[in-house]
């Protein structure tokens, strides 16, 4: 039992001020919400990585299609070993080519290797900054980015470029309110 | 307890040690141990605490046994939508069979999955018919082991697509961001 002695006393015919509060109902109530949160605790968190098919819809010959410029699309090519290449295309016009050395960082984290590229991260950004169109916050519209790889690499590799052009965030305003948003839009090249 | 002013204790020449020994068991040693409930409750709490703070209500999206997902930084929180698994050459679409990839990984080959691409399009069928008066999200996301080649990945998400799916997620490990 616990006490709680609140001073005083007085004159012996005055009821003692010194009451007891009962432990063993809190440490149960504390135990049995510990046994429940233990129970139903969730330890891995998973989340996703989004991307776009971008498939195009059933042609419309009744309607007149407008002439649109096309716009600037950056192609990440993740075919060569040694190297990753950055293409700027507006069309079927190449506007600039920039080669990344490939430095793979990877951890061993249990059973799962993390695959990581700080530095194509860190050039996908700059080259944003400089050549992005959709930049302006109240622009919903987000640049392309198309991922090429061979057929023979593995999804963690795939995951981790992915991942390095996730990590340009821009501003973008939703009803009002700006937040950080991802830059790209990622899909995969067919061939 | 109320406090006294402390006065001459009589007969403080007896020795009361004796006393002492017979409470505690004779000069053995006391088979009565203290417990601090201070401490223990402390303890409790700062256990309960950290396990609301941890608490997530949304519960736990179940993965397919033996499937190791890669890890990433920029995520996303997950969304309620037909999930497809692709462990070892099964595909999984809600934990149902539908087909495998033998025949991409034979020939090397981006293609379609014909029993995928069925099942995908049944189920988007049967969404607009409960839902007519809304749009379709298209909206799906692949669970797919670390090692798995880039041209299965690629069928897969072909095959979403051309089913009617074209928002494709892929479902991953959120780790902390560093920097």
């Amino acid at each position: 039992m616990g006490g709680v002695d609140v001073g005083g006393g007085g004159g012996g015919k005055r009821k003692s001020l010194d009451s007891e509060i009962n432990m063993i109902p809190m440490i149960d109530l504390l135990m049995v919400t510990i046994s429940f949160l233990l129970i139903t605790a969730v330890w891995t968190h998973m989340a996703r990585i989004n991307s776009d098919a971008q498939v195009p819809g059933p042609p419309r010959p009744d309607v007149e299609q407008e002439k649109v410029e096309p716009e600037k699309q950056l192609n990440v090519q993740m075919q060569a070993e040694d190297k990753f290449v950055l293409v700027w295309k507006q069309g079927a016009t190449t506007v600039d080519s920039i080669d990344v050395p490939r430095k793979d960082v990877v951890m061993q984290e249990g059973p799962v290797e993390v695959v990581r590229f700080p530095d194509l991260a860190a050039k996908i950004e700059s080259e944003w900054k400089a050549k992005g169109q959709h930049s302006n916050p109240t622009d919903r519209k987000l640049d392309q980015a198309i991922l090429h790889t061979d057929n023979k690499t593995e999804f963690k590799y795939i995951v981790g470029v992915i991942d390095a052009i996730y990590q340009t965030h821009r501003d973008l305003t939703l009803g009002g309110k700006t937040e950080k948003a991802p830059a790209f839009n990622i899909t995969f090249a067919v061939n | 307890m109320p406090l006294q002013t402390p006065t001459r204790r009589l007969m403080h020449h007896v020795g009361l040690e004796f006393v002492a020994k017979k409470v505690t068991g004779g000069g053995h040693r006391s088979v009565n141990a203290g417990l601090s409930l201070t401490s223990m409750i402390d303890f409790l709490v700062v256990t309960v605490v950290f396990l609301l703070m941890t608490f997530s209500a949304s519960g736990e999206t179940p993965i397919a046994k033996g499937l190791n997902l890669p890890k990433a930084e920029n995520t996303l929180d997950m969304i309620d939508s037909p999930v497809v698994a692709v462990v070892g050459s099964q595909i999984l679409v809600d934990g149902s069979p539908a087909g495998n990839t033998r025949a991409v990984e034979e020939s090397d080959r981006m293609q379609r999955v014909d029993e995928l691409f069925n099942i995908l399009k049944s189920k988007r069928e049967l969404w607009k018919q409960t839902h007519p008066n809304k749009d379709f999200p298209g909206v799906v996301v692949l669970e797919i082991d670390q090692n798995i080649k880039a041209v299965v990945v690629k069928s897969v998400f072909q095959t979403a697509a051309f089913a009617g799916f074209p928002n494709v997620s892929f479902m991953v490990n959120s780790i902390p961001k560093t920097g």
